[in-house]
C-alpha cells in the first residue's frame, strides 16, 4: 500500500470514528411516524420566565407546528416566575405562544411550587378551577395532579379516576419527579411511596414531571416511563449527574418534547432551542399498560 | 505479681443499671425522645429513603391522630397546674408583659414569613404559616434554665410559649370550614363532657376513665367533624384531677399522690409516642430544603425575636413592668431562646398541610430551628447574661 492510501484509510477511519461517537453522543434519531389519525402533541415544563431562552423554545414550537400539526400542549408546573399580575400573563404566556393560540392550540397545565394557587382558574390553562384534573384524547386519558400538596381526598381521586379509564393510553404528569437523576431536587421518594403503587396497578405508561431543569428519560420503571422536560425556559447547566436510572439526559440548552401516539406505540422527540433533537424513541405499550422504550 | 481490686459483678450490674436509669430520667425530664426519634428518621431517611417513607406514612395516623392526643392532652394537664393557685405560672400580674411579648412574636414571624414568600413568588406556602409561629417551650425552658440559674426567664418564657402555641391549637381546631354536618359531633363532644362532668362529680381521682372512656368518644367527636382528633382531650382535660405544680412543669412528676402518680404513667405514654412522633414525622430528604424552609428560619431565627422585643417594648411604653431580674440584655436571650420550633413546629406542619413538596420543605425548615439554640447560647456568652456574666469585682 503506497503511503498516500495509508492515510487516506486512516482518515477515512477518524472520520468514521468521530461520527459514530457522535451519533452514540446524540441517540438514535427516531423520526415521528407523522401518521394521519394519530394522537400528536407538545409539552413543555419550567417556562414561564418570559426571557429571550422561552420565546426561542416557542418559536422552535411554532416552527416544528408546521410539519407536525399537534393541537394541545402539556404544561408541567411553574408555569409562571416571578410577578403574576395581569400583564405577566401577557409576557410569559400569551406572546411567547400567541401564535399557537391563535390556532386553536390548548394548553393544559398542571401547578408548581412557583404558581400562584389561583392560576388555575386562569382560562387558557384549561384547569376548569382544579388542582387536579382529568381529560381524554383518544386514545389516551391525561391525569394531572397536584404534588404540592398531596391530600387524601387527592390520592383517593387518582386511584377512581384511573380505575375508571377506559382509553388505552394511561398518562399523568405532575410537577415534582418521583424519579430523577438532577443534581437540584433528585427523585421525590416520598411521592413515589404515595402515587407509584397507583400507577403500576392502574397501567399507566408515561409520567411526565418537571421541576428539575434539565430534560431526562428514565430507563423503565415498574414498567413506567417517566420524562423530566424542566427545561423550556429555565436551563441549570450540566444539572444531571446520570446514573443507570438514566436512559437520556441533556442539559446543554432549553428543550421541549413533541409526542405522537399511533396505536400502541409512543413516539417522542425532545428538541433543543436550536432545533437539534437531543433525544428520541419509541415506547411500545404492553397489553397490563407498561411500556417498552427504545433506543 | 499486682493485685487489683476487683469489683463484684452484682455490683457491677447495679452500678450500670443506676446508670442507664439515671439517663433515662435525664432523657424523660427533658424530653430528648423526641429529638431522639427524628436524629433516627433523619438517618432512616437519607439512607434509605423508600423504607423509611412507607414506614412512615404506614404509622403516620396511630402517631399523629390518637398519639399526638395523649400528649397534647398531657401538656394541657401541665399548663392548667402550672397556672392553679400555687403553681409556677400563678402570677397573673406578671401575664401582662409575656403576652404582649406572645402576640409581638406571633406577629413577627408571621410577617417575616409572608413577606419573604411573597418576595420569592412562592404563594402556594402561604398556607404553611401558622409553622412559622410554633415555639418548642421545652427546648427554650431548658436552654433558659441552662444560661439563668435563678431568674425569672424560663418563666417568662413559658407563658410566652403557651399563648403562642394556644393560638395555633386554636387554628388548628378552626382551620376546616364550619358545615351543618357537625352538628352531629357537637353533639358527641357535649355527651363526652357531660360524662367526664358526672365522673368528676363522683369523685373519680384515677385518669384512666376520663381519658379512655370520654377521651375516646371525644376523639371521635373531633374526627367525625374534620377537626384535627389530636386535639380531643383538650376539652376532657379540665375535668381531671389536678394539683398545683410549683416547680418545673415539665418535669416528671414526683409520685407523691394519686393525681401526680396518674401523670407519672401517662407521662411514661407520652414519652413513647414523641419518640414515634419524631420518628415518623423528622424524616425528611435534606435535598427537600427550597423557599419554605428559608422561610420559616427567617420568621423564626429574625421575626420571632423582633416581634417579642417588639412587643415587650410596647408594654413597657404602656406602663408594664419586666420581672425584677431580667434586663434588656437578659430579653434579648429570652426572645431568641423562642425561635427554636421543633415538636410544635413540626406537629403544626404535619397537622396542617397533607404530605407532598411544601410539607417537605417547611419540615426541613422547622427541623433546622434547633440552630436557634446554639444562637440564643453565643448570645448569651457575647452579652454576658446567667452563668455567662462576670463574676463580681472584688473590692
Amino acid at each position: 500500500m503506497r503511503p498516500i492510501e495509508i492515510v487516506r484509510v486512516h482518515v477515512a477511519a477518524i472520520v468514521i470514528a468521530i461520527t459514530a461517537v457522535a451519533w452514540l453522543h446524540a441517540g438514535v434519531d427516531v423520526a415521528l411516524p407523522h401518521a394521519a389519525d394519530s394522537l400528536k402533541f407538545a409539552v413543555i415544563g419550567d417556562n414561564g420566565t418570559g426571557e429571550p431562552p422561552q420565546y426561542d423554545v416557542a418559536r422552535q414550537m411554532v416552527s416544528s407546528r408546521s410539519s407536525f400539526p399537534f393541537d394541545f400542549v402539556l404544561m408541567l408546573g411553574d408555569n409562571m416566575y416571578g410577578s403574576q399580575k395581569t400583564p405577566d400573563f401577557v409576557t410569559k404566556f400569551e406572546r411567547p405562544y400567541g401564535p399557537l393560540l391563535d390556532v386553536g392550540v390548548r394548553f393544559y397545565a398542571t401547578l408548581g411550587n412557583h404558581d400562584q394557587p389561583t392560576n388555575r382558574s386562569y382560562g387558557s390553562f384549561n384547569m376548569g378551577g382544579e388542582r387536579y384534573y382529568t381529560f381524554a384524547r383518544p386514545p389516551a386519558r391525561f391525569v394531572i395532579l397536584d404534588t404540592n400538596l398531596m391530600d387524601r381526598a387527592q390520592l383517593a381521586w387518582v386511584d377512581d379516576t384511573l380505575e375508571r379509564t377506559e382509553e388505552p393510553w394511561k398518562i399523568v404528569y405532575f410537577h415534582h419527579p418521583i424519579y430523577s437523576d438532577g443534581d437540584r431536587h433528585g427523585s421525590n421518594v416520598e411521592m413515589r411511596v404515595l402515587l407509584e403503587p397507583l400507577l403500576v396497578r392502574h397501567g399507566v405508561s408515561v409520567v411526565f414531571s418537571g421541576h428539575e431543569h434539565i430534560y431526562e428519560r428514565t430507563t423503565p420503571q415498574k414498567g413506567i416511563t417517566y420524562f423530566i422536560e424542566g427545561s423550556s425556559g429555565q436551563l441549570r447547566k450540566g444539572g444531571v449527574t446520570p446514573s443507570p436510572l438514566t436512559a437520556a439526559s441533556f442539559a446543554d440548552d432549553r428543550t421541549f418534547m413533541l409526542v405522537e401516539i399511533s396505536g400502541d406505540q409512543l413516539f417522542f422527540q425532545t428538541i433543543s432551542r436550536t432545533g437539534r433533537i437531543v433525544d428520541s424513541g419509541v415506547i411500545q405499550r404492553a397489553p397490563d399498560g407498561s411500556a417498552r422504550s427504545s433506543p | 505479681m499486682t493485685s487489683h481490686a476487683h469489683t463484684h459483678p452484682a455490683l457491677h450490674v447495679a452500678q450500670r443499671r443506676r446508670h442507664t436509669l439515671a439517663w433515662l430520667r435525664f432523657i424523660n425530664e427533658r424530653f430528648l425522645w423526641l429529638p431522639l426519634g427524628a436524629a433516627l428518621a433523619f438517618v432512616w431517611a437519607n439512607t434509605w429513603s423508600e423504607s423509611y417513607f412507607r414506614t412512615a406514612h404506614a404509622l403516620a395516623f396511630p402517631v399523629n391522630e390518637i398519639g399526638m392526643a395523649i400528649f397534647l392532652g398531657l401538656v394541657t394537664q401541665e399548663a392548667l397546674e402550672a397556672m392553679m393557685p400555687g403553681g409556677a405560672l400563678d402570677a397573673w400580674r406578671r401575664w401582662a408583659m409575656p403576652l404582649l411579648a406572645a402576640a409581638g412574636g406571633v406577629l413577627g414571624s408571621t410577617f417575616f414569613y409572608l413577606g419573604f414568600i411573597t418576595l420569592k413568588h412562592e404563594q402556594v406556602l402561604a398556607a404553611a404559616w401558622p409553622v412559622a409561629c410554633a415555639i418548642d417551650m421545652a427546648a427554650g425552658y431548658y436552654l433558659l434554665k441552662t444560661i439563668f440559674r435563678r431568674s425569672a426567664a424560663p418563666h417568662f418564657l413559658l407563658v410566652l410559649g403557651i399563648t403562642t402555641n394556644a393560638v395555633g391549637v386554636l387554628i388548628l381546631a378552626v382551620w376546616p370550614a364550619f358545615t351543618p354536618h357537625h352538628l352531629g359531633a357537637a353533639l358527641l363532644l357535649l355527651l363526652a363532657v357531660s360524662i367526664a362532668a358526672a365522673i368528676r362529680r363522683s369523685r373519680v381521682r384515677v385518669f384512666w376513665p376520663y381519658l379512655v372512656g370520654c377521651g375516646t368518644l371525644s376523639w371521635l367527636a373531633f374526627y367525625w367533624a374534620g377537626v384535627h382528633p389530636a386535639l380531643a382531650l383538650v376539652p376532657i382535660v379540665p375535668f381531671l384531677p389536678h394539683r398545683a405544680r410549683a416547680g418545673n412543669p415539665f418535669a416528671d412528676p414526683t409520685p407523691d399522690g394519686i393525681v401526680h402518680r396518674a401523670e407519672h404513667e401517662w407521662s411514661a405514654v407520652v414519652q413513647l409516642v414523641l419518640f414515634l412522633f419524631g420518628l415518623v414525622n423528622a424524616g425528611v430528604l435534606l435535598r427537600g430544603a427550597d423557599t419554605g424552609t428559608t422561610a420559616v428560619l427567617m420568621a423564626a431565627l429574625l421575626g420571632r425575636p423582633v416581634g417579642v422585643l417588639g412587643g415587650v417594648a410596647l408594654g413597657i411604653a404602656l406602663g408594664l413592668r419586666l420581672p425584677p431580674s431580667i434586663r434588656w440584655r437578659e430579653l434579648i436571650v429570652i426572645a431568641l431562646a423562642t425561635t427554636s420550633g421543633f415538636t410544635f413546629a413540626l406537629f403544626a406542619a404535619t397537622s396542617l398541610l397533607p404530605p407532598g413538596a411544601v410539607l417537605t420543605q417547611i419540615k426541613v425548615g422547622a427541623l433546622a430551628t434547633v440552630a436557634g439554640a446554639v444562637i440564643t447560647l453565643s448570645a448569651a456568652r457575647l452579652l454576658r447574661v446567667g452563668r455567662f456574666a462576670a463574676p463580681p469585682s472584688r473590692a
